[in-house]
């Protein structure tokens, strides 16, 4: 697991240092890219189980499409985030997500 | 009171759902008629448009005007072009949440509202979802889509493991193991349930030439792992595809990707009221329509996978009829002859015989398309010995036709039908080999007999790019090592990267090697003090010289550190196998002295005290 660092088809290369992001998973710091979903900065960090059932099974994402609702994780506090299509933001706090997730009102 | 909402409705006068190649061209198709783009709106859940496109690193099959012979993720970027350049209007990260008899509700993700929209025509165009397979662990993490791993590797450049074993031989397991050898894993077999391929052969032959075994009548019924995938077991399944007990055989790899199909996404379809029907031909649950893509619903079209699995060149024709007919609506306009015009550049496509399934399943909407017409025998000549000529290993006919309009020649034949099997006229060939860079299969080779040595070129997608000489390993069609070989010379394209790289191969192997190793990190080293190779030592004795004295003076062999004492009796071993005689009656060479490495100045420190003392 990891970034790609050599392509012979795609363009890999990452512009400067400055354009990294920090937020947080289960309270460490993950750094990510602009361009990151919550879950490619999570797998590019080595984190693939982002959450486990009510029946404490591991799950992490399956389609990365936004259709399966298989990486559900807790963004700032709000259940139900599908990492897969949510782009990273700095500073924003992720949470494995424990079953349904408890909702917010 | 009706409509008290804190939304009021907003009204476009087409909606499209899906900003994949059937939506952009749909959007194209109906804002270039209608002269106006802004008053269409696409609404995509994706982060960037493009659908499926952005994480497609492969050339596409067809012709040049559905881009054939163009990487999938350039395409999606002309469509996205072309369609903003129109006036067209986006709104990613958006979901159609539901289709209501008064209103389409959609929720913007990224401001966190839902809005309300009318629309006088919908287009849908949702694609596709993968199909789940069922087996023991299924849900671990590293069971994954093979999309979704496209997605991460080519899209993200994030890859999710490091070796991984494939479910399925179709387009897109085929497709998805060569794009992981190229980003640099490790791929270790692919299994599919049924007794043949299901993709394209040329497909199936860029990864068998590169080792990766597939492996038929075989399926996974389990993964193995407590939170992660750490290995995989798969079994030979009997003619009902029921594994067979005790033919287990256990694969260690950190992903598995599930590549066995995809199933059409009709949930907002079929809340339009439209009449949906089981045809497993087209992937499970579709849409009735009819051959303008209209569905059973008043003013609801449908374009792309929505309407049958199938792929993205014919995806963007559906869409650019879907979206003409509705322009035809919405302004009053004829334009029955560009409609009839991509009508003919589907039956094209659905000629050949990959697409029987489709043309199996429209048969029960009772919309006919007709097969063959094509040429389906390869051509036996691979041309004159001696000559620079390509030779095209194409064995299916399947609808693509670069290697004709390429050919700067007119050497190359596929003719009207573009499912023929294309032919070279080797009066005309040139062996220019911009052929084999531009086949989308990969599968064009060059090839020249020579006076002590035959020449073969070959497609080269990989990294790094070898240099002029450098020894490698030569590799047949299934990938099995046949020969040593050289670099000849590489004929770099930067501009969509397959490369040509002309090998040396032995005589009579010219129709053998189809792919080459730089070996890099596998030479078999004899010597560790001076890294010579085993290879070296062969070159060395092969040219001759069979003493032990002169392969040292040539190589360094036995110079370094150790002075010989772990290479010395190897290297014998090697000569004594190459020229069959004895290690017992070959000459073992001198040992000099000293049999370590000794400091100078230890040498030159007692000689002072010698001189002291004198």
């Amino acid at each position: 697991m990891g970034r790609l660092v050599e392509h012979p088809i795609l363009n890999v290369k990452v512009s400067g240092a400055a354009e990294h992001m920090v937020f947080y998973f289960e309270d460490q710091p993950i750094f990510a890219l602009p361009s990151d979903t919550i879950a490619s900065a999570l797998i590019a960090s080595g984190i693939d189980i982002f959450g486990f059932t009510e029946h404490e099974h591991a799950r992490g994402f399956f389609c990365a499409i936004g259709k399966c609702s298989s990486c559900l994780v807790e963004v700032d506090g709000v259940p139900n985030v599908r990492a897969c299509i949510t782009p990273v933001r700095e500073g924003i706090s992720v949470r494995r997500q424990i079953g349904r997730g408890k909702p917010k009102w | 009171m009706v409509n008290e909402g804190p939304t009021e409705k907003k009204h476009v006068k087409a909606l499209v759902i899906g900003a994949g190649p059937a939506g952009l061209c749909g959007a194209i198709a109906t804002a270039e008629s209608i002269g106006d783009g802004k008053q269409i709106l696409v609404v995509d859940e994706g982060i960037v448009p493009g659908g499926q496109l952005p994480k497609q690193t492969h050339k596409f099959f067809g012709h040049e005007g559905f881009y054939a012979s163009v990487r999938g993720f350039e395409i999606g970027e002309k469509l996205v072009s072309k369609a903003t350049d129109l006036g067209v209007q986006f709104s990613m990260q958006t979901t159609v949440a539901g289709i209501y008899e008064d209103s389409i509700v959609t929720y913007d993700r990224n401001n966190n509202s839902v809005d309300e929209y009318t629309a006088d025509y919908l287009l849908i165009a949702t694609g596709a979802s993968e199909r789940f397979l069922v087996f023991r662990n299924n849900t671990l993490p590293g069971v994954y889509g093979a999309g979704a791993v496209q997605t991460l590797m080519n899209q993200y450049k994030v890859m999710p493991g490091e070796s991984f074993l494939i479910v399925g031989a179709g387009n897109i397991g085929l497709i998805v193991a060569y794009q992981l050898l190229q980003a640099g894993a490790n791929v270790k077999a692919i299994v599919e349930a049924s007794s043949k391929i299901g993709g394209y052969m040329v497909h199936a032959n860029k990864i068998m030439r590169l080792g990766v075994p597939i492996m038929l009548n075989h399926t996974i019924v389990s993964a193995l792992g407590e939170e992660r995938v750490q290995g995989a077991i798969v079994a030979r399944v009997d003619e009902h595809f029921k594994p067979i007990p005790g033919t287990e055989k256990e694969f260690v790899v950190d992903t598995i990707c599930l590549a066995v199909g995809l199933q059409p996404s009709v949930e907002l379809v079929a809340q339009t009221g439209a009449e949906i029907k089981y045809i497993s031909e087209l992937g499970g649950y579709v849409p009735i329509r009819d051959e303008n893509m209209k569905t059973t619903a008043d003013n609801v079209y449908i374009a792309g996978d929505l309407s049958g699995i199938e792929e993205a060149s014919t995806a963007m024709i559906e869409g650019y009829i879907a979206g003409y007919n509705i322009a035809q609506k919405i302004t009053g306009q004829d334009l029955s002859e560009k409609i009839s015009t991509m009508k003919d550049e589907l039956i094209e496509f659905r000629k050949g015989p990959f697409a029987s399934k489709v043309r199996e399943g429209l048969k029960k909407m009772n919309i006919l398309f007709p097969s063959g017409g094509y040429r389906e025998r390869t051509q036996q000549s691979t041309g004159p010995n001696g000559k620079l000529r390509a030779v095209i290993e194409c064995p299916q006919a399947i609808p693509c036709n670069p290697c004709e309009t390429s050919c700067p020649t007119g050497a190359i034949n596929v003719g009207k039908n573009i499912n023929s099997i294309p032919y070279v006229d080797y009066d005309k060939c040139i062996g220019c080999g911009v052929c084999v860079m531009k086949c989308p299969g990969l599968a064009i080779f060059l090839l020249q007999e020579k006076e002590d040595y035959s020449i073969v070129g070959i497609p080269y997608e990989f990294l790094p790019i070898p240099e002029n000489g450098t020894i490698v390993k030569l590799f047949d069609k299934d990938g099995r090592y046949v020969a040593d070989g050289q670099i000849d010379k590489v004929s770099v394209n930067r501009k969509d990267k397959t490369h040509l790289v002309f090998l040396r191969v032995p005589k009579g192997m010219e129709n053998i090697v189809r792919h080459f190793d730089l070996a890099i990190n596998s030479e078999e080293y004899v010597c560790r003090c001076e890294e010579v190779s085993r290879q070296d030592v062969e070159k060395v004795i092969d040219s001759g010289i069979t003493d032990y004295e002169e392969i040292r003076r040539i190589l360094r062999i036995g110079m370094g550190p150790c002075g010989g004492k772990t290479c010395r009796n190897v290297v014998l071993q090697i000569i004594a196998e190459k020229t069959k005689i004895p290690i017992s009656e070959s000459k073992l060479g001198a040992f000099r002295p000293p049999v370590i490495p000794l400091p100078i100045d230890a040498i030159v420190k007692s000689r002072k005290g010698v001189d002291k003392d004198e």
